[in-house]
């Protein structure tokens, strides 16, 4: 490739690829981390051992925040797909007064901080006996989910060509026929990666959880909240090596899915 | 009875009239091609015909039905659209099956229609494909197919080879054309490229700011349009302006100089008329008695191939001459020539 | 055609939900910072004249002024060199920083206490280099201040990226073809051109950095609180809801300040685009 005057510099590439490390590096430091055999956060280790993935493995004491996590980010992600999937549709489809408002409204829970919806569920939902309950986690999750579902659905949506739907009609499908047959077929991957985003984002939510979820309903971010904060416990760089694994994995299927979604053009 | 009426058809779009008073009668089984620049409203009135927009005034008739307030999917009218819109998820004999399971017919009759369909445009070893394996040209034909497996009353066809490059383009016209003589389906034709139009139809309505211009007959339309738009824009042409002499069919040009038609003259409340001549009734050399001559100033001459276009220009108006190629005529350039025509080769338009 | 279901109706779920669970929990924020203890503007009061949290306010804009400026330093560069370079290096690049959206804060400030911990490798190079004692990072305004941006950095980069990787490279070449050197028609056509990006990705973050509660909690000074961190500790250590909401509320209030900044200068229904 001839190397014109838009391509960069190699100063420029070298720099890129700097702040490229620094990236990628801090992720890359856990997975050995993780098989560390000291007691405590030490880099690099001095010996390589299982020990840790076995401590994780059999302590309820980390499982169950693990699980409480699972059943709080598919409930979530599931109830925010339902309510916020007819919003996109609305938002993308129709034209009606307050469009722009109704956007900025829905997308708000995303930029609001955490640490402020916390306090308020905390008070809120300490009223009505919510916290430390699924119930609770779930609900909140849900609601700072909505941005997310919203953003994943609207590009997939303005994506998808009208002139199907038109196609469907004048070949005599009904607007229910429609509906069934083409519109939700070829949104099938997006419901799927709306609700994997939603997903991660309740997994990944701290903050809201460090106030509301409790003991009983505690979930994983909360417990390695806890663990960094105050035992320095190193079953944390399992969990962390863990997710990673799980993120990499998770965004190889979500690049499939969008390979998927966008066939190759004529 | 014809097969497809408009009558007065309206389409407002907030302060922009898309189309006006659109009258059109199309008999069954004839090929009718919409023809017209982008925004002429052939695109608006198509979509009315197929029910994705509301007429705001006027009735349309479609098989002896009055249509124009039944929705897209119960008009029984096939449509292929610009991008072909092929459903992506399903595979070619899938898509072609779509209108025909949608109302519920048996299964060895869409079966059946499929196989007729995808026999008629030539795919039926691709029944299993997706339509992103295909080539353009062949999603084109799949979309016709799926157009008229179900044998609708009428096919819309909404500019269909735009996408195509010029020798596909061409090979899918004749292909068009073999179809439509097969199937005899009614069939109306959206474009913007009047060569297209004029291989391909039975009639031409051409389409300019919202109005009909002229209906008729590719070569009608060619040879006698009704108003100096639809002579600009199909063929080439040379309009020259004058005023009207003392007889019907004389034309006096500014500098002086009367031509002769054999049609008597459009002429407005000011005496204004304007001739057409086609660039190839013009002949170079010493005109006949009777012909209409006048000196032309050649500016450039471009070599077509077949044939030579000159371009010159006689009291500051443009004239184009389409002659055989010819030393004397490639020569001609920076030079002032004699070019006459017979009086029956000039028509007669509206003035500007 | 017309529309099946009505407009009203797909809107419902949402808007309910957001009424119910987003604008009613903050609406009784905002009734305790005035009802607590008792009615009046007193939380306010303690909040604007104290000293002790005027300290706090500046710190916590300095810190999102400083993690905005190293990913606007950071950022530019990478988002620069992935749309110029284009093909598999950008693809990779782009995966890396869109893999830090996969992963959580929470690991990724964790990562941080081993860097920055005192058996680190920052140490150990520092040890190394003979640099006696060696500094102490961790817990410190510097390692939130650090962790923060390599947080918030994909943001930047990838905000910026969309709006250079559209600009048509046959702008640059006609610069060049007009005489112009590399860096004249980087500061003549590209940087201009991406301004929007920059102004929108360094909202986004400082929006982001200044209501940042995990990481500042786990990796900065406990002497050297940020807002967040304040309005936790008044619940948690101290019990006082009242002062706490109206904390809540200050940020809050800044919080739309700044949107609507944003909003004037990018617009916020952008976000979806």
């Amino acid at each position: 490739m001839a190397r014109g005057p838009e391509a960069p510099s190699l100063a420029n590439a070298v720099l890129a690829w700097c702040v490229a490390g620094f990236i990628l590096a801090p992720l890359i430091i856990i997975v050995p981390m993780s098989f560390s055999a000291a007691s405590s956060f030490e880099f690099p280790p001095l010996r390589y051992w299982l020990g840790h993935y076995r401590t994780y493995f059999s302590s309820a004491d980390w499982l169950q925040p693990t699980l409480n996590s699972f059943l709080v980010g598919i409930a979530s992600s599931a109830l925010t797909l339902l309510v916020a999937t007819p919003a996109a549709f609305a938002v993308n489809r129709r034209e009606f007064a307050g469009r722009r408002a109704l956007q900025i409204l829905l997308l708000t829970p995303m930029l609001v901080p955490s640490i402020i919806m916390a306090i308020s569920y905390y008070s809120v939902f300490g009223s009505l006996g919510l916290n430390q309950t699924y119930t609770g986690i779930i609900l909140a999750h849900s609601c700072v989910s909505i941005p997310v579902v919203l953003i994943a659905m609207s590009a997939s949506l303005r994506n998808l060509d009208r002139n199907l739907e038109r196609a469907a009609a004048i070949c005599g499908a009904t607007p229910t026929q429609s509906f069934r047959l083409v519109t939700l077929p070829l949104l099938r991957p997006a419901f799927i990666l709306a609700g994997f985003f939603a997903f991660i984002h309740s997994f990944d939510e701290a903050t809201i959880s460090l106030f509301i979820s409790g003991r009983e309903v505690s979930t994983l971010p909360k417990r390695m909240f806890a663990s960094i904060h105050l035992e320095a416990d190193p079953v944390v760089a399992v969990v962390s090596a863990l997710m990673i694994f799980i993120a990499v994995f998770a965004m190889a299927i979500a690049t499939l899915l969008r390979q998927r979604r966008q066939p190759a053009r004529a | 009875m014809s097969h497809l009426h408009l009558r007065q058809v309206s389409k407002r779009f907030g302060a922009v009239q898309a189309v006006i008073d659109a009258t059109l009668q199309v008999q069954a089984g004839e090929f009718v091609s919409l023809l017209g620049p982008s925004g002429s409203g052939k695109t608006t009135t198509l979509m009315m015909i197929a029910g994705f927009e509301e007429p705001t005034a006027g009735s349309i008739e479609l098989a002896g039905r009055q249509v124009e307030h039944v929705p897209p999917n119960q008009r029984d009218i096939g449509m292929v659209f610009q991008n072909y819109a092929l459903f992506p998820h399903l595979s070619i004999a899938a898509n072609i099956a779509f209108p025909l399971k949608v109302r519920g017919r048996p299964r060895a009759e869409t079966e059946a229609a499929v196989r007729g369909a995808l026999a008629l445009v030539g795919l039926e070893e691709m029944a299993t494909r997706l339509p992103r394996q295909l080539s353009g040209g062949q999603q084109q034909r799949v979309a016709l197919a799926r157009a008229l497996g179900y044998q609708p009353t009428l096919l819309l066809l909404d500019e269909p080879l735009s996408a195509l490059d010029k020798n596909l383009r061409e090979q899918m016209q004749i292909e068009l054309r073999r179809i439509h003589r097969q199937v005899g389906i009614t069939t109306l034709y959206v474009t913007h490229d009047q060569a297209e139009a004029m291989t391909l139809s039975d009639r031409i309505v051409v389409f300019n700011r919202g109005r009909i211009e002229q209906v008729g007959a590719p070569l009608e339309v060619y040879a006698r349009p009704a108003t100096r738009f639809a002579a600009g824009f199909i063929g080439d042409s040379t309009i020259l302006d004058g005023t009207a002499s003392t007889a019907p069919t004389e034309l006096r040009l500014p500098d002086g100089t009367t031509l002769h038609t054999a049609q008597p003259l459009h002429t407005n409340a000011t005496g204004a008329a304007s001739l057409l001549i086609r660039p190839e009734d013009f002949h170079l050399g010493e005109p006949p008695a009777g012909a209409n001559a006048l000196p032309v100033q050649v500016l450039s001459v471009l070599n077509l191939g077949p044939h030579l276009l000159l371009i010159g220009q006689h009291a500051g108006r443009e004239i184009r001459i389409r002659t055989p190629v010819s030393p004397a005529a490639l020569a001609s350039e920076g030079s002032t020539i004699t070019a006459w025509w017979l009086p029956a080769k000039s028509w007669p338009i509206p003035p500007a | 055609m017309k529309p099946g279901i009505p407009t009203w109706l797909l809107l419902l779920p949402a808007v309910a939900y957001l009424v119910l669970v987003f604008g009613a929990p903050l609406g009784n924020t905002f009734w305790m910072s005035i009802t607590e203890p008792s009615l009046g503007l007193q939380n306010f009061e303690t909040i604007l004249t104290d000293p002790l949290y005027a300290r706090v306010y500046l710190r916590t804009v300095l810190v999102a002024a400083s993690v905005t400026l190293l990913c606007l330093g950071f950022g530019y560069p990478l988002a620069h060199y992935m749309a110029r370079r284009g093909g598999l290096a950008a693809a990779l690049l782009l995966g890396i920083c869109g893999l830090c959206f996969w992963i959580s804060y929470l690991v990724r400030t964790y990562a941080w206490t081993v860097i920055l911990g005192n058996r680190g490798p920052v140490t150990a190079v520092a040890r190394w280099l003979g640099i006696e004692p060696p500094p102490v990072l961790l817990f410190t305004t510097t390692a939130s201040l650090i962790a923060m941006t390599h947080i918030l950095l994909p943001y930047m980069v990838l905000t910026l990226y969309v709006v250079l990787a559209r600009i048509d490279p046959n702008l640059i070449r006609a610069a060049h073809s007009l005489g112009a050197s590399r860096w004249q028609s980087f500061t003549a056509v590209v940087l201009p051109l991406s301004l929007p990006a920059v102004v929108s990705g360094c909202l986004l973050v400082f929006i982001f950095c200044v209501g940042f509660y995990v990481t500042p909690t786990l990796l900065g000074s406990p002497r050297d609180m940020m807002i967040s961190s304040l309005i936790a500790n008044e619940i948690e250590a101290l019990l006082d809801f009242g002062s706490a909401s109206a904390l809540a509320m200050m940020l809050l209030a800044a919080i739309l300040v700044l949107l609507t900044i944003y909003d004037r200068l990018v617009g916020i229904d952008r976000i979806m685009r």
